[in-house]
């Protein structure tokens, strides 16, 4: 099933970029985290007639993923999922709103067009953000960020261990549907009479499985508490990264930089 | 379906996260209470078995479509509503970080909108009261098919509400909701039958697996029980609805018109307002082009011919960075 | 150099009542003892080990390590003084790169940073995966899954080291290599495998079981060369031996 292959490939080339050693990659994991936060924050509070403001947010982006080696295909490729959401949900605005909301010369323009670009602008803006921070940092900075966010411990566990074990049930998952196939020739799905019992199994082995790994921790002196790693001490130049884009980015939401610049050529 | 960041403002967001993490504290209390360490290693491996089942392509008798696996009722039959909605967080949570499905900021919704509605009212309100008297394979039917249709309504529905109170869409509320509900109708129908055909061989090979079965002690949720908090919740999410659409700005009266017929609705403050008074507050010029500037909104000519430019210098710049930090690199390389 | 024994004394175990998995089992293992528990497939060889480290206490009989009876209140004790090394190392490995998984242990232990990291150091470098450190478990091959979790037990620097079927689902050379390791060892090794060859390059002791009972306790090429008592309790000789033979 290549789906399963698809999301196997994705977490395995995810994890190796996050584990890659390179400039961004070495930034305080809770810098990334917050700064990526507030970013998206600031993205989505854009007025929906607002183009020119979030032509001015693709700055972080295009400025990250040069200076940081990220590759733009790979961006890309995650735009599958919520691109065509987005596209389904503004699609129809050009239709609903027909306010004049700019001309261009002759050029009159719909507010629906403006708010089906910004819509969609969001839409790969915050993608593309997300990807930055899961691209240079690594799970378990991930969780590090989150633990001294204090989001529960048992959250962050519940997050390691999924993340541990979906590769091998993907495997898994993999085998047993392909097992399947080979013997139902000419079927798109599984069929209904087996739905129970093929994923039943799949269930009874992943449970005899957190058997074993809760057995495996017990013997490991565990008590009900999942040790994490020490923290790593921020550098200053992780603080300066930190400011130097609050402060950019809040320029760019709050004041028409833009059409200053523009107005000098204009 | 999962929300994605784009489709929601800071207001809604923020205001949804604050339900999603009432639900997660009220989850950890409990988790915790019930003392049981080994539930920590079994939420870990079931948020992963539930993540790659959804992987599968069941085919639906009858027609060329497949379903997929319901997860937030799945899980909360076989560890309680407490620790299956805690997995289902964590589900979320790497479905919106490796794979872009959702969002950071949309993780509010999607938590409420998938996880808390299949674990907490599917099962305190449907599963437990069903399975107060035992166990039966038609009691899980029903109770999986019930569980899995009702919830994926209510979460089409939170769907609709959260777009629409973002204003992100032109589409009428009306028609929004129309397209949603009928669509997800049928997909909970599937999702249950896949859910039931599982619980059922769970049933069958190992029934002490399942949760809440024959806990007639606790009478806390009785049918009668049930049925006051149903009302108390339609009362609330109507509260929440007129709350929303109270504080929601001008722009979309005329739909709120089309569908309650008034555009007067009181406004009651709560969580919303809050946010959508920091949302105000932190973003200084929300409107800065609309103010009096009679050639409109955010849109001119000399505002995107600046932003392109800014753009390009900030890319050459990018480069010509990367450029001596590389020579760099390389000058230290060859120190060596 | 460890200095440790374990004492088991009419050791029985049953799950239901009239199936019995194990029935009067003794046996006494001295320090730097190389036990190989050997018997086809589900003769109670697993749950022995098992039972050693109290993952399940519902036993009858006795249980010591060090003087030490195996019981509620000992259990912390006694875990850290026996490592137990899983079937599937995938099991055993839940955290997401090498470095966390050894590191595991020792930190529940509260141990300091410092130390932690000396001993997940030292535990890598016994089974030569230094190298792997930084890894990501799912990257690892089954071979290195397996030393890895090895390692993880290592930090703990138990007294004993438990391990059920070590040579499964490994090929010949990373096979050689685990015997080429797990000799290096001065643990007191209980090793259970019906792999008879692996026992014979890794093990001086055998104790053979069947349908739950000890059939035989002694010395390993002496057991492991009888081929009428191996082929009465549902074994064959090793390959090693018939190669010999002929």
């Amino acid at each position: 099933m290549s789906k399963i292959n698809r999301a196997i490939y994705e977490l395995q080339s995810i994890d190796a970029t996050a584990k890659q050693n390179r400039w961004m990659n070495q930034i305080h994991p809770l810098v990334k985290l917050i700064l990526t936060i507030y970013y998206i924050v600031l993205t989505v509070s854009f007025h929906k007639y607002d183009v020119e403001g979030l032509l001015g947010m693709c700055i972080y982006p295009m400025v990250v993923f040069i200076i940081g080696d990220l590759k733009w295909k790979d961006a890309l490729y995650r735009l599958r999922i919520v691109l065509p959401l987005v596209c389904i949900v503004g699609i129809f605005n050009p239709f609903f709103d027909h306010r004049v909301v700019a001309t261009f010369g002759s050029v009159q323009v719909w507010g629906g067009v403006c708010s089906m670009i910004t819509l969609m602008l969001k839409g790969i803006l915050t993608v593309f953000a997300s990807y930055i921070l899961i691209a240079t940092t690594s799970i378990e900075g991930i969780c590090y960020a989150f633990r001294l966010l204090h989001v529960p411990k048992i959250m962050v566990t519940q997050f390691l261990l999924i993340y541990r074990y979906i590769t091998l049930l993907l495997t898994e998952t993999k085998r047993i549907t392909q097992a399947y196939a080979l013997r139902a020739p000419g079927q798109k799905g599984i069929h209904y009479k087996v739905w129970g019992s093929l994923v039943g199994q799949l269930l009874l082995r992943s449970m005899d499985r957190a058997d074993d790994v809760y057995e495996s921790m017990c013997l490991r002196g565990f008590n009900g508490e999942f040790p994490f790693g020490k923290p790593k001490k921020s550098a200053g130049g992780d603080v300066a990264y930190f400011i130097f884009w609050v402060i950019v980015l809040f320029v760019i939401r709050t004041y028409p930089v833009f059409r200053l610049v523009g107005g000098l050529f204009v | 379906m999962h929300m994605a960041d784009a489709l929601i403002v800071p207001a809604v967001a923020g205001t949804m996260y604050v339900a999603s993490t009432v639900a997660a504290g009220v989850s950890v209390r409990e988790v915790k209470l019930e003392n049981e360490t080994k539930k920590i290693p079994v939420m870990g491996v079931m948020g992963a078995f539930v993540f790659a089942a959804q992987m599968i392509n069941f085919t639906i008798p009858g027609t060329g479509s497949s379903g997929h696996l319901c997860g937030g009722m799945m899980l909360s039959a076989l560890l309680g509503p407490y620790a299956g909605f805690l997995t289902m967080i964590g589900v979320l949570l790497v479905q919106c970080l490796f794979f872009a499905d959702g969002g950071l900021l949309a993780l509010g919704c999607n938590v409420w909108n998938m996880a808390f509605y299949g674990c907490f009212i599917g099962a305190l309100l449907i599963w437990r009261p069903i399975m107060k008297k035992g166990v039966s394979k038609g009691k899980i039917i029903l109770a999986s098919m019930l569980g899995c249709v009702l919830t994926l309504q209510l979460g089409a529905f939170s769907v609709c509400l959260e777009t629409f109170f973002s204003g992100v869409t032109e589409l009428p509320f009306s028609v929004f909701l129309m397209t949603m509900q009928p669509i997800h109708l049928a997909i909970g129908a599937v999702e249950g039958l896949i859910t039931s055909a599982v619980l059922v061989f769970v049933h069958e090979a190992r029934p002490e697996m399942l949760w809440g079965v024959g806990e007639t002690e606790e009478g806390k949720f009785s049918f009668k029980n049930t049925l006051v908090i149903l009302g108390v919740l339609t009362a609330l999410v109507g509260g929440i609805l007129s709350l929303f659409a109270s504080a929601f700005p001008d722009g979309l009266e005329w739909s709120i018109e089309r569908i309650t017929g008034s555009t007067e609705l009181e406004s009651a403050g709560g969580i919303y307002d809050v946010f959508a008074s920091i949302q105000e507050k932190t973003a200084f010029l929300p409107d800065y082009a609309l103010k009096g500037s009679e050639s409109a909104v955010g849109t001119t000519i000399s505002g995107i011919v600046g932003a392109v430019i800014v753009l390009l210098l900030c890319v050459a710049v990018s480069y010509v960075f990367k450029f001596f930090r590389n020579q760099n690199k390389e000058t230290v390389k060859g120190n060596e | 150099m460890s200095h440790i024994h374990v004492a088991v004394e009419n050791l029985s175990f049953s799950y239901e009542k009239n199936e019995p998995i194990l029935q009067n089992v003794s046996f006494f293992a001295g320090e730097n003892d190389a036990i190989g528990i050997v018997g086809h497939n589900g003769v109670g060889k697993s749950t022995l080990l098992k039972l050693l480290v109290g993952l399940d206490l519902r036993f009858e009989g006795s249980i010591r390590v060090e003087e030490i009876p195996l019981e509620q209140n000992t259990l912390n004790k006694i875990r850290e003084k026996i490592g137990y090394v899983f079937q599937d190392s995938d099991s055993q490995l839940f955290m997401t790169t090498v470095e966390e998984d050894v590191a595991f242990a020792p930190r529940n232990y509260g141990l300091p940073e410092a130390e932690v990291q000396r001993r997940v150091t030292a535990a890598l470098e016994k089974v030569h995966i230094e190298h792997l450190r930084h890894k990501a478990i799912y990257k690892l091959s089954g071979g290195e899954k397996k030393l890895a979790s090895i390692a993880t037990i290592l930090s703990m620097t138990p007294d004993v080291i438990l391990m059920d079927e070590p040579s499964v689902a490994l090929d010949p050379k990373n096979r050689r290599n685990l015997i080429h390791i797990l000799n290096e060892f001065d643990h007191l090794k209980i090793i259970a495998s019906h792999d008879l060859d692996f026992i014979l390059d890794t093990c001086n002791r055998v104790i053979l079981m069947n349908q739950g009972k000890i059939i035989a306790d002694g010395d390993a090429k002496e057991i492991l060369t009888n081929e009428k008592l191996l082929n009465e309790n549902g074994l064959e000789l090793p390959l090693s031996l018939y190669k010999s033979d002929n």
